[in-house]
C-alpha cells in the first residue's frame, strides 16, 4: 500500500520532468517557450489518462471493477423496480422451496447420526418365514452377546410407558427399557451420572432410572443435586442415577430409561417372546457383511439348541440410521426432484424477463460498446446483475424456507423421523448460496451472451425506442419447457390427491365417525393384583358408560390404524401342531365385551364376548372373516378350537368383520388374521403387561372437547394420580395413518401450484412482450379489415399453441415418471400411473389457466387503434 | 499493409472493438521495447521515449505518456526498478534500471516476438509478392 502511494507521488514528478525536458529540447530547437511547451504536451498525450492508467496498474483492478459492477447493477435494478420485484420474488420462491426441502433432506437423510463413528452402528433384529424383520427374544439376545465376536458392544431395548406420580402432579411418560451399556454402545456420554451397570440389569436388581433433560428441568428445576433422588413410576420408587444430554433422541421423545431385564420376567425369560430390538456397535475392522455372517452362524446354532423356539429364525441387520430414517428418504428425494423442477421453471421465467429486458437495453449496450467497453467486460456486467438478483432472491428464499419448514414441522410433527435434526446449518447455507450462484449464472448467461454481441452501428441507427430485437423463438421454447415441467408436477400431485381421496373412501371395516380413544393410567393402588386390575377396569368402563352422551364404551389393547403391533402364533385345533415360527400368525386384540358396539364392527356369526366370559368360564375367542375363510373355508368355525401361543386353547364363539389395521391402504399381506380375546379372561401373569397398553374407546356424537371434561372428572374421582392422555378421535388416527402421503401431497400440490403460477406469469409475460412488438402489424391487420374478435383469437391462439405443445411434451414425460413413482414407491394407492382422470383434469386446468394468462395481452392487442399503431414509429 | 500493422501496435488505446481485442499484444510489445532499451543501461522516462523513436528511425511514434503506465506495470512485475538520479543536463530525474528478472524476461519476450514476427512474415510475404 505504501509502495503504491510512493510510486504514484513519484509519477507526478516524472511527468513534470518529462514535459520539462521535452520543452527544453524544443526551445533548443528554436521554438518559443509557449510553443515548445504546448508541443511537448501534445506529444505526451492525455496526462489525465496516463495518470489513470498508471493508477490502474497499482490498484486492485479486478476488485474495484467488481464493486463498480455491483454498484451499477444495484442502480440498474433500482431503476426498474417492477422487473426487480418480480424477478426477486420468483427466484425467492424457487430457491426458498429448494432450501426448505434440502434442509429437510440434509437433516433427515444426509446428516450422519450425532454419535461417534455413526457408520459403525447397526440395528439387529430377527426374521422369520414371511416376515423379514421381527423383534428378538431376550434369551436369544443374551446368547448373541456371549457368542459373537464382531461387535464392540451390543444393547437391547424396548419401549415402555410409565405413569409418573411423584414428585409433582401425575403425568404419563414415554419411556424405554434398555440393557446396560445402551448409552455406551451409542457413544453417548450422559450429562450427569452413570448409565445402568450389569448388576442393575437383572431380575430384582436395584430400581434405577435415567431421566431426560426435559424432566430434569421441569420436575427438578435443573437441580444439580438430583442424582440419588427418587422418581415414582407406576407406584414404584426409582432412584435417579443419570441425566441424558439435552436433545438426545433416537426414534421419538423419551423421558425415562429403566433397565430392561429386571422388569416382567415373563417377557424376558421366554425364548418365544420377541418383544425387544437390539443395537450394536461393530468393531473397527469388521464389515457389515462379516457381522451379518457371523451372527447368522450364532443364530443357526441356537436353531439347533432350541428347535422349539428358534427353528427357522434368521438375522436381520441394517445400519442404525437406515432403521431410523426408514422410507422417508425416498419420499424426500421425490420432493427434492419436484422442487428442482419448480426452480427450473423459476429460472426460465427470470431468463425470459431478462431476455425481454436485454432486448430493451440493446441501445445501452451499443453505447457502452462504442465508448470502449469490451465484450468480456459487458458480459461480466450482465452476469453481475443476474447474480446479484439471484443472491437477493436466495436471501429472501432463505427466510421463506425457514418459515416454511417451521410451519410444516408444526403441522406434521410426526410425519418425518429425525425432525429434531432439521435446522439451518452450514451445508444448508452453502446449498442455498450455491444454487443462488448457479441460478444467477444460468439465467444470466443467455442474455449475457446475447447482450454483449451487439452490432454497434445498426443498434445505434435503428429505432429510438431501443426495442429492436426480439427473441420470440427462444422465449417460446422457454415457455413450452415451463408448461411441460408444470404438467409433470401437476400430474404427480394429482395422482397423490387421488390416492388420498381413494384412501379416505376405503372402508376400514369399522365406523370411524364419532369414536374417541384415550388412555388412563390407573392408580397403582388399584392394580396391585390381576383380580383388582380387572375390577378396576370393569368399574372404570361402567362409570364412563353413565356419562350422558356416551353411547358405548370399552377398551382394546390395539387401536386399529394406530400401528400398534401385537402379533403372535396360533394353531387351529387343540394343540401346538408345529414349531412357533412355522405357525400362522395373527394380530391379537384384547378387548372388553362392548368393543364391537363402539367401533361398529359387524358381527358375522355367533356372538361376541359377554360379561359372563371371565377367568372362571371356558376360554373363548372371536376370529375375523379372513382367518375364518383361510382356515375353516366353508365350514362354520363357531364351536371349533384354536390354540393361542403363550395362552391356552380356546373355543371360537363368533366371527367378525376384518379390520384394516396396518393403514387404510393395507393390502392384507402383513398379519392378515385377527383374533379377539376377552381381557377379563387373560391369565393373571399377563394382566399387568396388557393392562399397560389398554386404550379406552367411546362412541359419542359429541366433540372430544365437549365430552372429555366429564370423562376426566370420572377418572379423577377414583384417584387424582390417574393421568388421562393420548386423546384422539378415530378420524385423527385414520388421517395420521396417511401422514406420509398427506405430507407428500400437500408439498407436491403446493409446488405444482407454484409452478402453475410461475408458468402462467411466464406465458403472460412473453405474450405481452410479443404483442408490444407486433402493435404495428396488428394495426395493419385491423386497417385492412381484421376485427377485434379476430385479433383476440389470433393472440390467444399464439399462446395456446405454446401451452398445448408444452402440455403434450409434459404429459409424455409425466407418463414415464409416474410409472417410476408407482413402481418404486408405495405412495400411490388405488390409482394407476396413467390415471386418465388425473391427466384430463390436469390438461383442463392447464388450458384454462393458459387462456386466462393469454387473455389480458390479447385484449390489449384487440384494443389497438389502427391509426395510433401506424403512427407508433 | 505492414505500416498499418505497426501503427496499430503502438496505439494501445484505440477504442474500437477490433483493436481492443489485441490489447494484450500491444502492451506486451511496448514492454518489450522498454526492456530492450534499458538493456543499454539505466535511464529516465523521456530518454526511453526518445531512444525508441530514434532507434526505429522514427517510424514508431510512441505517444510518450503511454510509456508511464507501461513502466509502472514493469516495476510491479519486478522486471525493472526505479531509482533517483541526475539526467545529462543535471536535472533530478527518476532512473529506470533493468533487474535480473527483467533481463531473463527480455530473452523470453524476444524469442516470443521473433516467433510471432516470423509467423506473421510468413503469412504476409505471399501478399507482398502478389502485389508486386
Amino acid at each position: 500500500m505504501n509502495r503504491r502511494r510512493r510510486m504514484l507521488k513519484d509519477l507526478e514528478q516524472d511527468i513534470r520532468d518529462h514535459i520539462a525536458i521535452e520543452t527544453q529540447e524544443n526551445i533548443e530547437r528554436g521554438m518559443s517557450p509557449d510553443e515548445a511547451r504546448s508541443s511537448a504536451l501534445r506529444k505526451f498525450g492525455n496526462v489525465v489518462r496516463v495518470r489513470e492508467e498508471t493508477w490502474e496498474v497499482w490498484s486492485f483492478t479486478w476488485l474495484e471493477q467488481f464493486f463498480t459492477d455491483v454498484c451499477f447493477a444495484v442502480r440498474a435494478l433500482r431503476k426498474n423496480p417492477g422487473f426487480t420485484i418480480v424477478a426477486v420474488l420468483t427466484l425467492a420462491l424457487g430457491i426458498g422451496a429448494n432450501t426448505a426441502i434440502f434442509s429437510v433432506v440434509q437433516g433427515v437423510v444426509l446428516a450422519p447420526l450425532p454419535y461417534p463413528q455413526p457408520d459403525r452402528l447397526l440395528m439387529v433384529m430377527e426374521s422369520r418365514p414371511g416376515l423379514n424383520q421381527t423383534g428378538i427374544s431376550y434369551p436369544d439376545f443374551q446368547d448373541w452377546q456371549k457368542s459373537s465376536r464382531s461387535f464392540a458392544q451390543m444393547a437391547a431395548l424396548t419401549s415402555r410407558s410409565y405413569d409418573l406420580t411423584a414428585p409433582g402432579t401425575s403425568e404419563h411418560l414415554e419411556g424405554m427399557e434398555v440393557t446396560s451399556g445402551f448409552f455406551n454402545t451409542l457413544g453417548v456420554k450422559l450429562a450427569r451420572g452413570q448409565e445402568f451397570s450389569p448388576s442393575e440389569d437383572r431380575p430384582h436388581g436395584a430400581e434405577t432410572v435415567v431421566i431426560s433433560d426435559r424432566l430434569w428441568r421441569e420436575r427438578f428445576a435443573s437441580n444439580p443435586e438430583v442424582l440419588g433422588r427418587a422418581l415414582t413410576l407406576d407406584g414404584v420408587d426409582y432412584t435417579i442415577i443419570g441425566i441424558v444430554p439435552p436433545n438426545f433422541r433416537i426414534w421419538s421423545d423419551v423421558d425415562v430409561y429403566t433397565s430392561l431385564a429386571q422388569d416382567e420376567p415373563l417377557l424376558y425369560s421366554d425364548r418365544t417372546i420377541h418383544s425387544i430390538v437390539s443395537i450394536a456397535r461393530m468393531k473397527p475392522d469388521v464389515s457389515m457383511g462379516q457381522a451379518q455372517g457371523e451372527l447368522a452362524v450364532v443364530q443357526a446354532n441356537l436353531d439347533l439348541l432350541y428347535p422349539a423356539a428358534d427353528r427357522n429364525l434368521g438375522i436381520n441387520i441394517e445400519p442404525l440410521k437406515q432403521s431410523i430414517v426408514g422410507d422417508a428418504g425416498e419420499t424426500l428425494l421425490l420432493l427434492l426432484g419436484a422442487v428442482g423442477i419448480v426452480l427450473l421453471i423459476a429460472c426460465t421465467n427470470v431468463a425470459n424477463l431478462t431476455l425481454a429486458r436485454s432486448a430493451a437495453r440493446t441501445r445501452e449496450f451499443a453505447i457502452r460498446s462504442a465508448l470502449g467497453a469490451s465484450r468480456v467486460r459487458m458480459m461480466r456486467q450482465v452476469l453481475t446483475e443476474s447474480t446479484l438478483l439471484a443472491l437477493i432472491g436466495g436471501l429472501l428464499g432463505l427466510i421463506f424456507a425457514v418459515l416454511g419448514v417451521r410451519l410444516l414441522l408444526a403441522k406434521f410433527p410426526d410425519a418425518l423421523p429425525r425432525s429434531e435434526n432439521i435446522h439451518l446449518d452450514i451445508p444448508v447455507l452453502l446449498f442455498t448460496f450455491g444454487i443462488s450462484l448457479v441460478v444467477g449464472i444460468l439465467f444470466g448467461l443467455a442474455p449475457a451472451l446475447d447482450g454483449s454481441r451487439v452490432d454497434v452501428q445498426s443498434s445505434l441507427k435503428t429505432g429510438e425506442r431501443g426495442t429492436t430485437r426480439a427473441h420470440p423463438r427462444a422465449q417460446g421454447i422457454l415457455v413450452m419447457i415451463q408448461m411441460a415441467l408444470t404438467v409433470v408436477l401437476l400430474v404427480g400431485s394429482g395422482l397423490l390427491l387421488r390416492t388420498i381421496l381413494q384412501l379416505w373412501d376405503v372402508n376400514p371395516g369399522f365406523d370411524r365417525q364419532h369414536v374417541i380413544t384415550f388412555k388412563v393410567g390407573l392408580s397403582p393402588s388399584l392394580t396391585m393384583t390381576a383380580a383388582s386390575t380387572r375390577t378396576a377396569y370393569r368399574q372404570l368402563v361402567g362409570r364412563i358408560r353413565e356419562i350422558p352422551g356416551v353411547q358405548a364404551v370399552d377398551f382394546t389393547n390395539v387401536v386399529p390404524l394406530s400401528e400398534h403391533n401385537n402379533t403372535g402364533p396360533f394353531w387351529v385345533g387343540a394343540q401346538q401342531s408345529t414349531a412357533m415360527q412355522d405357525a400362522p400368525h395373527a394380530l391379537y386384540f384384547e378387548t372388553g365385551p362392548e368393543y364391537l358396539q363402539v367401533l361398529h364392527i359387524p358381527l358375522l356369526r355367533g356372538r361376541f364376548f359377554a360379561s359372563t366370559d371371565d377367568s372362571d368360564s371356558e376360554p373363548v375367542v372371536v376370529i375375523d372373516s379372513v382367518l375364518a375363510h383361510t382356515y375353516f373355508q366353508d365350514k362354520d368355525p363357531v364351536g371349533r378350537l384354536i390354540t393361542v401361543a403363550h395362552w391356552r386353547t380356546a373355543r371360537v364363539i363368533g366371527v367378525v368383520g376384518h379390520v384394516k389395521h396396518w393403514g387404510l391402504g393395507d393390502d392384507g399381506t402383513r398379519s392378515p388374521n385377527q383374533i379377539y380375546i376377552s381381557f377379563y379372561q387373560l391369565s393373571d401373569e399377563w394382566v399387568p403387561a396388557f393392562a399397560r397398553d389398554l386404550s379406552l374407546t367411546i362412541r359419542t356424537p359429541l366433540d372430544a372437547a365437549a365430552i372429555m371434561p366429564a370423562i376426566k372428572n370420572v377418572v379423577y374421582g377414583t384417584g387424582k394420580d390417574q393421568p388421562v392422555y393420548d386423546v384422539q378421535t378415530m378420524q385423527q388416527i385414520a388421517a395420521d395413518s396417511m401422514a406420509s402421503q398427506r405430507l407428500s401431497m400437500i408439498l407436491l400440490g403446493a409446488f405444482a401450484a407454484l409452478a402453475l403460477m410461475l408458468a402462467s406469469v411466464g406465458i403472460y409475460g412473453v405474450l405481452s412482450y410479443s404483442v408490444s412488438l407486433r402493435i404495428q402489424e396488428i394495426g395493419i391487420r385491423m386497417a385492412v379489415g381484421a376485427d377485434r374478435h379476430h385479433v383476440l383469437k389470433m393472440i390467444i391462439g399464439q399462446g395456446l399453441r405454446l401451452a398445448i405443445t408444452g402440455l403434450v411434451i409434459g404429459a409424455g414425460a409425466a407418463l414415464l415418471l409416474t410409472r417410476l413413482l408407482s413402481a418404486y414407491s408405495r405412495l400411490l394407492y388405488g390409482v394407476r400411473a396413467n390415471d386418465p382422470v388425473t391427466f384430463i383434469a390436469v390438461s383442463l386446468v392447464l388450458v384454462f389457466v393458459s387462456i386466462l394468462a393469454c387473455y389480458l395481452p390479447a385484449q390489449r392487442a384487440s384494443r389497438v387503434e389502427p391509426i395510433a399503431a401506424l403512427k407508433y414509429e | 499493409m505492414t505500416f498499418y500493422w505497426e501503427v496499430a501496435i503502438l496505439l494501445p488505446r484505440m477504442s474500437t472493438k477490433e483493436h481492443n481485442e489485441r490489447i494484450e499484444l500491444l502492451q506486451g510489445t511496448l514492454d518489450l521495447l522498454i526492456l530492450r532499451t534499458l538493456l543499454l543501461g539505466p535511464t529516465h522516462g523521456h530518454a526511453i521515449a526518445k531512444m525508441i523513436e530514434f532507434n526505429s528511425a522514427e517510424v514508431l511514434q510512441v505517444e510518450q505518456g503511454s510509456l508511464y503506465p507501461a513502466l509502472h506495470r514493469l516495476i510491479k512485475r519486478g522486471w525493472i526498478s526505479a531509482e533517483e538520479g541526475t539526467s545529462e543536463n543535471n536535472r533530478r530525474a527518476k532512473f529506470y534500471r533493468l533487474t535480473a528478472k527483467g533481463r531473463r524476461q527480455l530473452v523470453v519476450e524476444t524469442s516470443k516476438w521473433d516467433k510471432l514476427a516470423g509467423a506473421i512474415a510468413r503469412i504476409l510475404r505471399p501478399v507482398e509478392q502478389e502485389s508486386k
